[in-house]
């Protein structure tokens, strides 16, 4: 235990830009479970209405002031975080699945190169809120809608890169060895494409997750996202726009800013792994994952 | 911080304009040229109504009155002398046509009617001068006045109010004039109403049904009104604005204004509009009504518009709507449950919460008018009554989660809720935590219409009503409009109400018809109150805000009916403007 505690250390001081890396990681790490564990935790009464505290400003008792409906600010700020932050990491993972299946299958069949290639091409010539929009449209909505719509329509980019990465692989001779020694496609897929991909894999994640808590709080704000009671980033934002007019600018304050720091955090720390899988070096693909979404 | 704010609003406003071309585009909703000739915001406006189907519309409008709210610059700025601009709300969906239902609540604005009511509801006269109804109490006998012109300068005659009424019963919009068999021409100003079989209330159709020309209506008619009221239509942009200004031939009093400029799209425009000083009336949400502009203040008026929980009362058996909806919810068919929730509901809180305080508790469905019983809604906040109910009935939490339970059945429903409306979101929200106290567990569900429309049978939902006529309460509790669109949701049924309900219709005078009206309610062993059945657990009435400038004198204003917009231009015509011009 204190062995690994001294390695975290040793690895989070470090002055190089590794050490930033990490530091950075380690921080949104703990952001992320204060907020999920925060979500869950909070007490009811915080989350209730409640005639007689409407519209307080910020004080002691209620840190960032509460809403309309007499509900501290700060515990719904909280828990539209985790719920953003649930969507984000669901419709980030199945994209990111989507998109490497789609690389592998894309590299390893002609056909399904084709394929790929041309629903990739349909896909990115389609404007992205709009393909947003009827794909929760087409869900229903709610938080379902929101996790396949932003799923759906984020892997193209991360796709064609992959694509073009695996392509570069199967053409490298020890995976033709293989194949001449006649091992399926599946095979090679889990054993020689699989892991080289990885990395390029987890910064296309990171950098998807931002955007993809963002595309919820867009979509909630316009109303086809979660539903208007519960907490969620765009559905108080949505909401404080009348407030704001009244000059409760206390409603909008925590949600904006909290939205901001979290979408932020994650794009820093994505920029710095695409840069640590990707070094200058090798950027002869001519993609790189920070365009992925 | 502002630049966080500006900044959001932007990339926001980005998106959204892209949509809204692009969505705009694909439905061939306007053509480009069309838009062009429009200013900027009109044509945003337009454009974001075409999305009204996918619910955006109000999250949209308030975005827009965000964003352009430095770069207003419209009809409304250059507003003359003697006119106003009003951001009222309430654009009819269907246009101006009273066939299809406009001036239902309220008054037609281009069209009059036959009867009206001053800000007193005494009846008077507007189209007809006398008004007579037969002994056998099926023919109502009408003699019009010889003055009426329609803003096209052709007369209205007899012949006119028949086809208007003909017209209505045959056609499917809003209007219920299902009672007519037939109207008839007597002589140029003398018509005959001929009803299938007495009806009392019928008396509200000559109240709110506007006349329409019978010379040229058509298609179209409903963009293009043409009739005999105070106003004529000069433009309607759909989602942006109507423009009316005074029917030269409209035989009441001279009307001082010029032109009345009516602004839609969102509490934010209105807010907007009224903090820039650029409209004279401005419907504002309660929870925001308490600090008016400069030079405005605060108008509350009180109305019978109501909201309530409408429950299903038959146990759910896997039966259907001709639609496919489900019908019946095991839990809300016990009246225990029902009168405990009746009993659970603090009204004095949900009017703070809910309302800001612009309001009253609501007990029944027709509050402080003529025919209601109070005797039949006696209910006050009584957890302890509450939970005594429910043991009594068998529903007692035997495994300490809170929740009550029955063999088996928990004491739970999902309550339904218009999504876009914050009023009835916040009532939702207060009534699941208060019943939480008496182990009943709500789940606030908000929804469209649609999705609404489908769950209404099988699930309690938030509605809400409010007419000046004794009629809603058959609409609301008859067994004959189960189902009924949204009348009767819970498929509520009690032949001895329905039996009162048709003795008061066929009564012989409205007064009357009070007493049956009133047993209807309560009678001593049954009825439609919480006393009797409890099918409803009403809510909260509320009171309809706006702020007005302080040069607009609006004089005595009617009792609002449910609506919180148009009903306010009743009296438009006498409205005076006190200032300098």
């Amino acid at each position: 235990m204190k062995r690994v505690m001294v390695s975290i250390v040793s690895i989070v001081t470090r002055s190089d830009d590794t050490g930033k890396s990490y530091r950075l990681a380690l921080f949104m790490a703990i952001v992320v479970t204060l907020m999920i564990w925060g979500g869950g935790a909070l007490p009811d009464t915080m989350m209730a209405v409640n005639p007689a505290q409407r519209s307080l400003a910020p004080s002691w008792q209620h840190w960032l002031g509460t809403d309309l409906l007499g509900r501290d600010m700060a515990s719904r700020t909280l828990a539209g975080l985790a719920q953003s932050l649930k969507v984000g990491l669901l419709a980030a993972a199945l994209s990111t699945l989507l998109a490497m299946v789609m690389g592998m299958m894309a590299a390893l069949n002609r056909s399904l190169d084709r394929l790929v290639s041309s629903l990739t091409d349909m896909m990115l010539g389609m404007p992205h809120f709009v393909l947003l929009i009827m794909v929760a449209y087409a869900f229903g909505g709610g938080t379902v809608g929101v996790t396949w719509a932003v799923a759906l329509t984020h892997w193209p980019r991360l796709a064609r890169l992959l694509r073009h990465e695996a392509k570069t692989l199967v053409k490298s001779d020890y995976v033709q060895v293989s194949r001449s020694l006649g091992r399926s496609n599946l095979w090679l897929a889990r054993h020689h494409l699989m892991p080289h991909l990885m990395p390029q894999w987890i910064a296309g994640f990171v950098v998807i997750f931002p955007h993809a808590i963002l595309h919820e709080a867009g979509l909630s704000f316009i109303g086809l996202g979660i539903e208007p009671h519960l907490p969620s980033i765009g559905v108080m934002l949505a909401n404080s726009l009348n407030a704001m007019l009244a000059g409760f600018w206390w409603v909008v304050l925590a949600p904006g800013l909290g939205l901001m720091l979290v979408a932020f955090g994650f794009e820093r720390l994505g920029e710095r792994l695409r840069r640590q899988a990707l070094p200058p070096d090798r950027g002869s693909s001519g993609v790189s994952p920070g365009q992925v979404a | 911080m502002i630049f966080l704010l500006v900044f959001h609003t932007l990339v926001f406003s980005y998106w959204v304009f892209h949509i809204q071309s692009l969505v705009d585009a694909a439905l061939g909703m306007r053509n480009v040229g069309e838009r062009d000739s429009a200013s900027g915001i009109d044509w945003v406006i337009q454009g974001v109504r075409g999305l009204s189907l996918m619910r955006l519309r109000r999250p949209l409008m308030a975005l827009f009155s965000m964003a352009l709210l430095c770069s207003v610059g419209f009809s409304a700025a250059s507003v003359q002398a003697r006119s106003l601009v009003l951001a009222i709300q309430g654009e009819p969906e269907t246009g101006f046509d009273p066939i299809m239902g406009w001036g239902r609540y309220g008054h037609p604005l281009f069209q009059s009617t036959l009867l009206r009511f001053d800000p007193q509801m005494n009846l008077q006269g507007d189209l007809a001068t006398s008004w007579v109804l037969s002994d056998d109490r099926l023919v109502w006998r009408i003699t019009l006045r010889d003055d009426a012109v329609f803003s096209d300068g052709t007369p209205l005659t007899a012949e006119d109010v028949v086809f208007t009424f003909n017209t209505a019963r045959d056609a499917d919009g809003l209007a219920d004039v299902k009672a007519l068999k037939q109207a008839r021409v007597v002589n140029d100003h003398t018509v005959e109403l001929v009803l299938n079989k007495p009806r009392i209330t019928f008396l509200n159709e000559l109240v709110s049904l506007g006349i329409v020309p019978k010379a040229t209506y058509g298609q179209g008619y409903a963009r293009h009104p043409v009739g005999s009221g105070p106003f004529q239509m000069v433009e309607w942009r759909e989602g942006a604005q109507l423009v009316v200004k005074p029917n030269p031939y409209w035989y009441g009093q001279s009307i001082p204004f010029e032109r009345v400029t009516f602004v839609f799209g969102g509490e934010q425009t209105g807010l907007t509009l009224a903090r820039t000083g650029q409209a004279q009336m401005v419907a504002v949400p309660p929870a925001q009504a308490d600090q008016p502009p400069e030079g405005m203040h605060l108008l509350s008026v009180k109305s019978v518009d109501n909201r309530g929980i409408a429950f299903p009362v038959v146990p759910a058996e896997g039966q259907t709507t001709v639609s496919g909806a489900p019908i019946g919810n095991r839990v809300t068919a016990d009246r225990a449950i029902r009168v405990a929730v009746n009993q659970g509901l603090d009204r004095d809180a949900l009017v703070q919460l809910a309302l800001n305080g612009h309001g009253r508790p609501a007990l029944g469905p027709v509050d402080g008018l003529p025919w209601n019983n109070p005797q039949a809604h006696q209910v006050s906040y009584d957890p302890d009554a509450a939970r005594k109910t429910l043991n009594a009935a068998g529903w007692v939490d035997q495994d300490g989660d809170g929740i009550r339970e029955r063999d088996g059945v928990k004491a739970r429903f999902k309550l339904y809720y218009a999504a876009a409306d914050s009023t009835r979101q916040a009532l939702a929200l207060g009534a699941a935590q208060q019943l939480a106290l008496i182990g009943i567990q709500v789940e606030p569900v908000g929804a469209s219409w649609n999705e609404i429309k489908h769950y209404m049978h099988q699930s309690p939902v938030v509605m809400g009503w409010g007419a000046l006529s004794a009629g809603e309460m058959r609409n609301l509790y008859s067994g004959a409009t189960a189902g009924q669109g949204y009348f009767n949701t819970g498929f509520y049924q009690n032949a001895e109400v329905d039996q009162h309900m048709a003795q008061a219709e066929a009564a012989a005078s409205y007064e009357d018809s009070l007493a049956q009206w009133q047993a209807a309610q309560w009678d001593g062993h049954t009825g439609f109150g919480v006393k009797g059945d409890a099918p409803w657990a009403w809510m909260v009435n509320l009171q309809h805000t706006y702020w007005v400038s302080d040069c607009l004198e609006t004089g005595p204003l009617q009792i609002h009916p449910h609506g919180h917009g148009f009903p306010i231009t009743h009296d438009l015509p006498s409205w005076r403007w006190t200032c300098e011009p």
